[in-house]
């Protein structure tokens, strides 16, 4: 994985400083993760029962880390998780991947796993879409379909005993990906979501999120509504960025026209994904369009984005976005108190429930329940609470 | 050369007879190997590469455990015996502290390529392994931390003699130690003789020979010393996480132009 190589002076690196603070300080309610080195003891309330999860081990009746890494828990499950990790795979992922070899009925893919992945010839779509025997000239004729140095989408089919993985692209929306970007980030900063397929028609540019790790950036293939599935859009995510799944290696998508501008903003979308990966954010649609506004607002050309400063600016854009967050959690909370206790004194029971949208940027209180007092005390839907 | 007389004179290069040679770590050097590491004490320089779990051919797969194979890559020349036991001590210390019962049918091989050698160069080999086996992300039940001492032909017990006073040297022997007190080993041989589990001794390698109270005095310096280089390593793999896991969590990217390595110097001073 090619990592961006950037200077920093000394004020950037002070900045910087600030910036991370901030952003620890805004997350701070719940408990930071810990990070551990080897033989650490875990912390544990073994009273309530634990299970034992990837990277600790159980030494007279004390968890014990056996790498060091950052500890998760997940209500009662301990694990720690070393942070230069390769990808893990889970059967259902989908896998962006380099062909590396061709070998006699399957291929081999780089995934930036601990080994190659296979792709078996008996678990690809043969053009034409016809179901029928691999014959020997299917085996002669592979490299027709893929050969070395290509990229892929895939998904992971199976995960056998020795940890060989074996991928199928058994789906329209699988196959070869032409006419792009490939971005190598750390696989951990790409959550297993819904939709990892994502099209940004207002760039027109299509973003396809491998749990791997590489993240792939092109042109929205012209769609061909008759191989086309239309999902709709169940995630609340910020209107601009639908997510459809379509037809990645069928012949259409390499007949796209590219003009200087759509590649102009391919780059800047590949960038914002460096740009993240290197701060260490989660990759996410909303995310790398926050980031590509905001290098379009301060008007800096796609290869500044890459600098130091460009960095520094992202987190500390992530700090403020936070550090409001967790203001209005705050605000919410004495709200919530204030409101209570007036309630109690009238006998009533107040109901407030605090909902957040995805990205931060609408935020909605809404009071529910029975609060007969005057309107002053009523709190629509949409707007900042005011402060009681 | 030590000055008989005055044994806290300084040495060749200036140190007195308990201090370390500056020490430099760093880690995910390398792109295609799991893991990586770089261990250098001033001009001994060593870099260790490690890769696995991978699949392994079929003699050398073990149903239960995990194979560990070592190589020795020497700066120039064939390798010879010298590197073919160099092999052998760092894979015996290592099985040591390897998890290898948790990937079962797999090979883990650690390839080491001698960048300079100026004394000490098991030691700082024994560390690097460890460093890379940290950043590989294998399962390891502890840290080893390495540390060489020599016997003068006076008897001056010296700690990390160059490669000029080695030679000169009546003897030198490369300690390996557990790198915390309490290691996660089941079945540890319980603390013998009310000597406490500290105490605890991996591997030992002697070129030369040494009296019994020698000996012991080589341990005692050399555990003295390994003391300082365990706080080193744990503030190298806690400050590269720190970096990294502020990335994660907070999002912030580390001031070095790599994120991943850690660069610690620290130059120790014993005392005599």
């Amino acid at each position: 994985m090619k990592r961006t190589h950037f200077r920093l002076s000394p004020s950037q690196k002070q900045r910087l400083s600030q910036a991370q603070e901030r952003c620890r300080a805004a997350a701070g309610g719940f408990q930071a993760s810990a990070f551990v080195n080897v033989g650490d003891t875990i912390p544990v309330d073994y009273d309530n029962g634990f299970l034992r999860g990837h990277g600790t081990q159980l030494v007279e009746g004390q968890l014990l880390a056996t790498v060091c890494g950052v500890v998760e828990r997940v209500n009662k499950l301990i694990s720690v998780r070393p942070l230069r990790a390769r990808y893990n795979p889970e059967t259902g992922d989908v896998v962006v991947g380099r062909i590396t070899e061709v070998a006699p009925k399957r291929w081999k893919v780089d995934v930036n796993s601990r080994q190659d992945a296979q792709l078996l010839l008996s678990a690809v779509n043969l053009p034409g879409g016809i179901q029928r025997r691999r014959t020997a000239t299917d085996e002669l004729n592979m490299r027709d379909l893929f050969t070395e140095n290509d990229v892929i989408s895939a998904e992971v089919q199976t995960l056998h005993q020795d940890g060989s993985l074996h991928l199928h692209t058994r789906s329209l929306k699988y196959g070869k990906l032409e006419n792009g970007q490939l971005v190598k980030v750390s696989p951990y900063l790409i959550k297993r979501l819904k939709q990892h397929f994502h099209q940004l028609k207002q760039y027109g540019v299509q973003l396809i999120l491998g749990c791997n790790g590489y993240v792939w950036i092109s042109a929205i293939p012209p769609s061909s509504s008759e191989i086309v599935a239309i999902q709709p859009a169940t995630n609340q995510r910020a209107a601009e960025s639908e997510s459809r799944e379509t037809g990645a290696g069928t012949p259409e998508a390499q007949n796209v026209e590219i003009t200087r501008d759509l590649r102009e903003r391919i780059c800047r979308i590949a960038n914002a994904v460096r740009v993240l990966g290197a701060c260490g954010f989660m990759i996410h649609p909303d995310s790398i369009v926050d980031t590509y506004e905001a290098s379009l607002t301060s008007g800096i050309e796609p290869k500044q984005m890459i600098s130091g400063e460009f960095h520094v600016r992202t987190v500390e854009r992530e700090a403020d976005q936070r550090s409001k967050k967790g203001s209005f959690k705050g605000s919410a909370r004495h709200l919530y108190k204030a409101v209570a206790a007036r309630g109690d004194d009238q006998h009533h029971q107040v109901y407030v429930q605090v909902s957040i949208s995805r990205s931060g940027s609408t935020r909605e209180l809404c009071i529910n329940g029975p609060v007969t007092s005057s309107s002053a005390d009523r709190h629509s839907a949409g707007g900042w609470p005011h402060p009681t | 050369m030590i000055n008989l007389e005055k044994p806290e004179q300084a040495r060749s290069d200036g140190r007195t007879a308990n201090q370390l040679r500056p020490m430099v770590c760093s880690r995910g050097l390398l792109e295609r190997a799991h893991g990586s590491a770089r261990w250098q004490q001033d001009n001994t320089i060593i870099m260790a590469a490690v890769y696995g779990p991978k699949p392994v051919s079929g003699k050398k797969e073990n149903p239960e455990r995990a194979t560990l194979e070592v190589l020795w890559k020497t700066k120039s020349g064939i390798a010879g015996n010298t590197e073919k036991e160099a092999e052998v001590t760092i894979r015996r210390t290592l099985e040591y502290i390897v998890l290898s019962s948790m990937h079962p049918n797999t090979g883990i091989s650690i390839v080491f390529q001698v960048v300079n050698d100026d004394g000490a160069i098991l030691a700082c080999a024994m560390n690097a392994a460890c460093a890379a086996l940290v950043d590989a992300g294998i399962p390891l039940n502890g840290l080893i931390v390495a540390v060489s001492v020599g016997v003068s032909t006076h008897g001056v017990v010296v700690v990390d003699p160059t490669k000029v006073e080695e030679k000169n040297f009546r003897a030198h022997v490369c300690l390996v130690f557990p790198n915390r007190p309490k290691c996660a080993v089941a079945g540890l041989p319980a603390p013998v003789g009310g000597e406490p589990a500290e105490h605890g001794i991996i591997s030992c390698v002697t070129r030369g020979a040494m009296s019994v109270d020698e000996y012991m005095t080589c341990l005692e310096r050399g555990r003295a010393a390994s003391v300082k280089i365990t706080s080193l390593i744990r503030n190298s793999l806690e400050h590269c996480q720190l970096l990294q896991v502020v990335g994660v969590e907070f999002g912030a990217v580390a001031g070095s132009p790599v994120p991943g390595e850690a660069f610690f110097a620290i130059a120790v001073l014993l005392g005599p």
